[in-house]
Order: structure tokens, then C-alpha cells, then sequence
């Protein structure tokens, strides 16, 4: 589904690569996590994988991207836009400004694909459904608090049905239940319609609790990749200025009190949590 | 959040379910017609017998009416003030010591304050009883670029949002100890530390909704179909070109006048 190549990148007027020598394999209907500190490169390589570098960003830049079997570097922008979408952390700059009600906001993107009025009004129903913004349907967008307008942003993506789904920290600005939402819809999205997604967070919980495998950035390289139950319970995650979930780190005490026998794997999410205590 | 800066008002009414190509024309003609009609009294009866009907079937007759006076009142007054007082050569009708009104400047700013009422009321119609997107569909339906429409639509949703932006930036300097308050010189030095951060803020969140209307295929070269759908029966488009026929009539009589 998405290849990354030999991928180095750095920004015009930089002065070293924000993406050094990347390789990297996503399968179809995978749930990949993207982690790391800040500065990583983790957003540019967001930007990457839906064609925003080269075509938005320019800057030096080398290797090959493919997705879907199409070169991003040779994909126009506007092509792109209906196999990768991206959703990023702040809310109110990604509503369109063009559209008065919600129902319309999300049907803009499916507008401009010059879709058939009753295909935009099936798929637009159905999105705000998954993500609970039915009874939205009328209010303009900007009269939506932070946490609807995200579920917004992510309900107007979703809703052009992209092969590759790429999220900037689209939950760092919700509560926990808006969070739970938008992950068990996305969880569905996969399981239902093969999505892949490519999530940048910082909610390490949550990655844990839904991704399939989980990747460090930092400097700009991948330093680990592998299973959450691998990559969030090792070294490397406190060597690059990550801290373990809350579950992990519980664990991680009581077997250093020996309170629970220290070869016991770590757990990551809650349900692991409860059988390692048991 | 801060609502859209539009005037438009909702209700159910046979005015607001006018295609807005219709209500565009009725703007229009008014301008027209505000220039064309040369009487004393042509344009305010214009005024209370089109435009105040219509904006009764609109339902929205009492904010229609203080829109208008709103914006027409502080012309009217420095109309008949400067054009009374300071016509040269007219025939003074009210003496205030050394000035005094002149009937044929009272009889000058009494036509000009028509004009401005029908100009303006024209125009608070159609916008009070369109929606901006529907117009703006309507127009793109026309031939007018969707980036241009785009312009004018996001103006009217982001402005007061960048209001609030700006208010915030106020209130974060202020909490630092900036000084907004006092005289004219304290208040120009007191804006220099809020225009760096709401510029550099805002030139970031253009290139962030940049970045999501590409992610929205809003580059594409195709025409974009449409979820709103504007209804124009035969009647409306007779109407409109009537309205047209109306106005050139008018105009041809004012010629032949001349």
C-alpha cells in the first residue's frame, strides 16, 4: 500500500534534512502510529505520504513514495486529494469557510470531486452518523466547540473515502469520550473498508489500545518499529524522550518492588493491565 | 465561536425561497433605479411601496428597517447639514445666527438621502434574505470562478474569527501588562506588540486551511456539482428579465426627458 524509499527531505532555506534515509512498508488496513518527541520530522513525514512535499513544500528532496501503487513525486496535488487525506491538530483551520451548515461542510470535498447530488448526500448522512454529528447537521461550523469541529475535519476527510488516511494529532484537542469516538469510528473504518491509517500521536494509550504497530521518529530516522505490546514497553521509547503508558509504568514498578515476578511481559493497554495483575 | 459576518437572517418565507439570481436582480435594479428617478419623492415611495412589502414577505421587516436607517441616518444628517447651511445663493428658509438652511440645498439633500434609502435598502434586502453560499453557487452556476466565490465566502466566516483572534491577543498582552487604555499615542504604541503575533498567526493558519482545502480536492479542474439545490422556475427567470425591461424603460423616459 504505501513505500517509502531511500526518503530524505529538508525544507527550503534549511539547514539539515528533516528526514534522513527513511524506509518504510505500510500494509493495506494497517493502523500504524507514528511517535516521537517534538521537532522529529513526524508532521513533514505526514506531509509526505499525502503529497504536501513536494508539491506544497518544495525543498530538496530524494527517494521514492509510492501509494497505491502511484508515485506521489508525479501525482498532481488535486489527484491525490481522493486517495490520501490528511487531518491535522487545529480545528478551525481546517474548516473550508465556504460552507454554512455542517451537513454542506462535509459534502464540500465530495462537491469538488463533482460527485452526483444523491452519492453526496448518501455518503454524507452516513459519515455524520459514524461520527455523531447528525444532530449538528444545521449549526454553521463555526459555532462548533473545538472537540465538533475535529470530528468535523475527520467526518469531511473520511468522507471522500481516501485509501490512505494520515492524522497530525487529530485528537489532542478533544476530551476523552470525543477521543474514545473518533478512534472506535476509525477502528471500524479499518475493519470495514480496509482504510489505512497512519496516525502522528501523543496519546500513547490510545495508540496502544487500537495501532497494529508503532513507529519512533526522532532526527528525522525511524530508531524503532515493531508491535505496541514491543516498541512501547522498550529502552528505546525512554531513550528518545518518550514517556510509557501509565500501565506499562505501573507494571514496570511493581515488578521493580517485586510485587508481580519481572519476567512477566509489560503490559501497554488496560485490559493487558488487569490480566498481568491478576 | 463567533457567528458568520453576514446579515443574512433565516425564515421560511416565499422571499427567502426566491432564487438568489432573482434577488440579485432587484438589488440591482434599485441601484439602477435610485439614479435613474429624478423626482423629490420617486425613490422614498419606491422604498415603502417595493422594498418594504418585500421585506414584509420576508418576515423580516423590523430588522430590515433598522439595518437601513442604521446605516442611512448619520449620511442623512451630514447631508441636509452641509448641503442646507452651505448652499450658496439659495433662499434661506430657517435662520441659525450667522448661517441658515437654504430650500434648494434642504430640496438637494432630500433627493440624495432618497437615492442613499433605496441604494441601501436594496441591497440589505437581498443580503438579509440570501443566504452568501447559495448566492455565490448561483453565480458559480453563471460562470464566476469558485476561487473568487471562495474569497468572498470566506471572508464572511473568517473575519469575525480572526476578530476573536485578535481580542485574544489583546487580552494575553494586556495580562503581561500592555497598557491598551490612555491617549491617542499610548494607544498607536500599544498596537505594535499585537500586529506581529496576529500577522505571523495568521499567515500560519492560511497556509494550515491552504493545506486542507488541497486535502479537500479543491484544486480540481472539474465543475463542482452542488448539495444546496436552487430552484429557478420559468416564472423567476420571466420576472427577472421584466425587472430589466423595467429599469431600461425607465432609463430610455429619463433620456427622453432629458
Amino acid at each position: 500500500m504505501v513505500y517509502l524509499k531511500n526518503l530524505t527531505y529538508r525544507y527550503p532555506r534549511g539547514e539539515s534534512d528533516v528526514l534522513h534515509d527513511i524506509n518504510l512498508t505500510i500494509q493495506e488496513g494497517q493502523f500504524f502510529a507514528l511517535i516521537g518527541p517534538n521537532g522529529a520530522g513526524k508532521s513533514t513525514l505526514c506531509y509526505v505520504l499525502t503529497g504536501f512535499v513536494p508539491h506544497f513544500y518544495k525543498g530538496k528532496l530524494s527517494g521514492t513514495v509510492t501509494i497505491n501503487g502511484r508515485d506521489v513525486f508525479d501525482t498532481p496535488l488535486p489527484e491525490l486529494a481522493g486517495v490520501t487525506g490528511l487531518v491535522f491538530a487545529t480545528p478551525f483551520n481546517q474548516i473550508s469557510g465556504a460552507r454554512f451548515t455542517v451537513r454542506e461542510e462535509i459534502a464540500f470535498g465530495l462537491e469538488n470531486f463533482a460527485l452526483p447530488r444523491e452519492e453526496i448526500i448518501d455518503r454524507t448522512e452516513k459519515v455524520m452518523k459514524l461520527f455523531n454529528l447528525t444532530d449538528l447537521a444545521e449549526r454553521p461550523p463555526t459555532a462548533l466547540s473545538g472537540g465538533q469541529q475535529q470530528r468535523l475535519a475527520l467526518a469531511s476527510i473520511i468522507v471522500m473515502r481516501p485509501r490512505l488516511l494520515v492524522l497530525d494529532e487529530p485528537t489532542s484537542q478533544l476530551d476523552p469520550v470525543s477521543t474514545h469516538e473518533v478512534f472506535s469510528a476509525l477502528d471500524s473504518l479499518i475493519n470495514q473498508e480496509h482504510l489505512t491509517v497512519v496516525l502522528v500521536s501523543h496519546k500513547l494509550e490510545w495508540v496502544a489500545a487500537f495501532a497494529d504497530r508503532v513507529a519512533i521518529l526522532d532526527q528525522g530516522q525511524i530508531a524503532a518499529d515493531g508491535p505496541p505490546e514491543e516498541i512501547l514497553t522498550s529502552a528505546e521509547l525512554t531513550i528518545h524522550g518518550l514517556t510509557p503508558t501509565q500501565f506499562t509504568a505501573v507494571s514496570l514498578m511493581a515488578q521493580r518492588t517485586g510485587l508481580i515476578d519481572s519476567k512477566k511481559a509489560l503490559p501497554v493497554t488496560l485490559d493487558q493491565a488487569v490480566q498481568f495483575f491478576k | 465561536m463567533s457567528a458568520a459576518f453576514s446579515l443574512y437572517q433565516s425564515r421560511d418565507s416565499g422571499l427567502h425561497r426566491l432564487n438568489p439570481l432573482t434577488k440579485m436582480t432587484i438589488a440591482l435594479s434599485g441601484v439602477a433605479t435610485s439614479l435613474i428617478v429624478s423626482g423629490v419623492w420617486g425613490n422614498y415611495l419606491l422604498f415603502l411601496l417595493i422594498l418594504v412589502p418585500l421585506s414584509a414577505w420576508g418576515q423580516i421587516t423590523y430588522s430590515f428597517l433598522r439595518a437601513v436607517f442604521r446605516v442611512v441616518w448619520p449620511f442623512a444628517i451630514s447631508i441636509f447639514l452641509i448641503q442646507g447651511l452651505f448652499w450658496t445663493d439659495g433662499t434661506p428658509v430657517i435662520d441659525l445666527g450667522p448661517l441658515s438652511f437654504k430650500a434648494e440645498g434642504l430640496l438637494f439633500a432630500v433627493i440624495s438621502v432618497g437615492r442613499i434609502l433605496l441604494l441601501v435598502g436594496s441591497f440589505t434586502l437581498m443580503t438579509m434574505s440570501t443566504r452568501p453560499d447559495a448566492l455565490m453557487i448561483a453565480l458559480n452556476q453563471r460562470g464566476l470562478p469558485h476561487t473568487l466565490s471562495y474569497v468572498v465566502l470566506s471572508a464572511i466566516q473568517i473575519v469575525p474569527m480572526f476578530q476573536a483572534k485578535a481580542n485574544k491577543i489583546v487580552e494575553a498582552q494586556q495580562s503581561r501588562g500592555l497598557e491598551t487604555s490612555g491617549n491617542l499615542l499610548k494607544r498607536v504604541r500599544a498596537l505594535l506588540p499585537l500586529v506581529e503575533p496576529l500577522l505571523l498567526g495568521s499567515i500560519l493558519d492560511i497556509e494550515e486551511r491552504a493545506i486542507a482545502l488541497e486535502a479537500r480536492g479543491f484544486g480540481r479542474r472539474v465543475k463542482p456539482t452542488s448539495l444546496l439545490i436552487l430552484k429557478d422556475p420559468v416564472w423567476e427567470k420571466i420576472l427577472r428579465w421584466a425587472i430589466v425591461a423595467l429599469v431600461l424603460a425607465l432609463l430610455a423616459v429619463r433620456i427622453w426627458l432629458w
